[in-house]
């Protein structure tokens, strides 16, 4: 909490998402994250002592195991469709190890 | 309007045609469609089912298979899916024919419609206003008279706000009413799937056709679904209405306040029972904050999965890592990244409980409070904006810590932390904009729901509202 919340902090925090901020979007962050602070106060005003968290709506668990049975299945050319770079029904990229 | 549709299966062809035809014509002035859909394959094999031959449009976040799928974002700009979501398999059997995938918010994360990778699109009442967000293209698409009905999705108000910036009818069932499977998620613990129609009985016709279990949404009900508009009755008498006085209050907008109570009194001269009621005040000032961290932090890990590797645009990089940043970099637009950073700071383990666990805690909070209220009255209403549609040039000048802000603008995601149905519907005009009314019930009380906006309604005459789009 005390680490400054400036320009840098807000692009580290970007390249960890992995994606880049310019100094103007980054700078725009910092401005926004003051009003930010001030609306997530009002969270402290709310006591939530001993109250458990709400993940979904209705905590009523709706899965179960199914049959296994073939069902919406994909051919392997369908699977790789979308990919930009492909060969021999594989994702192609750069090397990892080099 | 649906209903006599499907009854006249001949004239499905040209009237899709010419709901296509128009879509394009309008696109120039509204800029509401991502992508266009020639109906003319479709219209061979039509199915019989109560939207036979019913011209239809998709929000662009709804997966259609062999149809491109962008959900307004540039990273999205080239996907074209090999699966069609539940519900567009549904509407299918149902005999639609869809025109038109529409623009929204990138990703679905706003409220304007200001950040579709197309641009903006714009209100059909007065195209110097923003339609609202995030499913702006739907609300466009139907209040312009195009098609009868639209689907979009709603994770804060996104379909209820442009509904009533729109002039619409628009509706956000319980949560697991409508599968989201195929929907490109936001939240998911906040996403549900709903639609906009020009009328309440066509709101009621199109959930029967959307509703009802599948199992590839584990979230999904299985709850019989019912036959909405058979059972259609717009008797207030004797219903319990509860306004809610912590959004009227903040309310400074006087032209809003005047159409909502004049609509009030007309609603207990038709014998319901309407009475102001105050929730918890610093729980509704934390609804927006509560939000805000729980839609951010559950976006900021379900979009890890846009890198541009599997499936989507890809920019080239040396190494994974470098393809990865720089796709990303690219393919998102200033506020998804704005509010990925958030949602992780969120995350952030140091900040977790102060912040993402806190704001789940809230949550709860703020639902009990909802729920207690529903358990003395059939409805909570209160304006679904506080004024009509912002013109789009208007510089940003609101106060984001004031009341009005924090409640009256942003109120509506208490129906998405419950899970309760709540639907929008027009109420008024202020400059030859409409504005219109939100009504929330309780879990899976649908039809309550729709028998309540078919009174209000009738009491408007607001059926069937088309803009003259100038």
């Amino acid at each position: 909490m005390s680490e400054v919340k400036d320009r840098e902090y807000f692009k580290k925090l970007a390249q960890q998402l992995l994606f880049r901020l310019s100094d103007e979007e980054a700078d725009s962050i910092v401005k926004e994250f003051s009003t930010l602070e001030k609306q997530m106060a009002l969270l402290d005003a709310v006591d939530t002592e001993g109250v458990e968290e709400m993940i979904y709506p209705f905590e009523e668990d709706t899965y179960f195991l199914r049959e296994d049975e073939v069902s919406h299945v994909i051919s392997q050319e369908e699977a790789v469709k979308n990919v930009s770079k492909k060969v021999e029904g594989h994702f192609v990229l750069p090397k990892v190890v080099k | 309007m649906i209903k006599e549709l499907a009854k006249n299966k001949e004239g499905a062809k040209e009237r899709c045609l010419k709901a296509y035809e128009e879509a394009k014509k309008l696109q120039d002035k509204l800029n509401h469609v991502i992508t266009f859909i020639d109906p003319s394959e479709q219209c061979e094999e039509i199915k019989e089912g109560k939207m036979a031959g019913v011209p239809i449009a998709l929000k662009d976040n709804v997966n259609t298979k062999g149809i491109k799928t962008t959900a307004a974002s540039q990273i999205l700009s080239n996907y074209v899916p090999i699966y069609d979501a539940h519900i567009a398999t549904k509407l299918k059997d149902a005999g639609a024919v869809c025109i038109a995938k529409t623009s929204m918010d990138e990703l679905a994360m706003g409220g304007t419609n200001l950040t579709s990778f197309i641009g903006p699109a714009y209100n059909p009442w007065d195209t110097r206003r923003m339609t609202g967000g995030s499913s702006g293209g739907s609300a466009a698409i139907v209040a312009s008279g195009t098609v009868p009905m639209a689907i979009g999705s709603d994770t804060g108000d996104s379909v209820r706000k442009p509904a009533s910036f729109c002039g619409v009818v628009g509706v956000k069932p319980t949560y697991g009413r409508i599968s989201r499977y195929g929907i490109i998620p936001y939240a998911s613990s906040l996403d549900h799937v709903g639609y906009f129609t020009r009328s309440v009985e066509d709101a009621a016709l199109t959930l029967e056709v959307l509703a009802g279990r599948d199992d590839r949404d584990m979230t999904s009900s299985y709850r019989e679904v019912e036959a909405y508009s058979e059972l259609l009755n717009g008797d207030l008498k004797g219903k319990r209405i509860a306004i809610l006085k912590n959004v009227t209050d903040a309310l400074h907008e006087e032209e809003t306040r005047k159409i909502f109570f004049d609509l009030m009194k007309k609603m207990e001269e038709k014998g319901a029972i309407v009475e102001e009621v105050s929730l918890d005040e610093n729980l509704m000032k934390a609804i927006l904050p509560t939000y805000y961290l729980i839609a951010n932090c559950e976006a900021t890990s379900n979009h890890s999965n846009l890198d541009g590797l599997r499936f989507g645009y890809r920019e080239e990089g040396s190494d994974m890592q470098e393809i990865m940043t720089n796709t990303r970099t690219k393919g998102f637009g200033p506020l998804i990244r704005r509010r990925f950073v958030i949602g992780s700071y969120g995350l952030f383990e140091e900040n977790q409980e102060r912040l993402f666990r806190k704001g789940q805690k809230v949550r709860r909070l703020i639902v009990e409070e909802v729920k207690s209220c529903l358990e003395k009255y059939d409805a909570i209403v209160a304006p679904a904006s506080g004024s009509i549609a912002p013109l789009i040039d208007a510089q940003k000048d609101q106060d984001e810590l004031s009341d009005e802000y924090l409640i009256t603008e942003n109120y509506m995601a208490l129906a998405n932390f419950s899970g309760y149905p709540s639907m929008t519907v027009p109420m008024g005009f202020i400059d030859g904009c409409p504005i219109g009314i939100n009504i929330t019930c309780g879990a899976f009380e649908e039809v309550k729901m729709f028998n309540i906006a078919e009174g209000i309604e009738e009491i408007t005459g607001y059926k069937d509202l088309k803009a003259e789009v100038k």
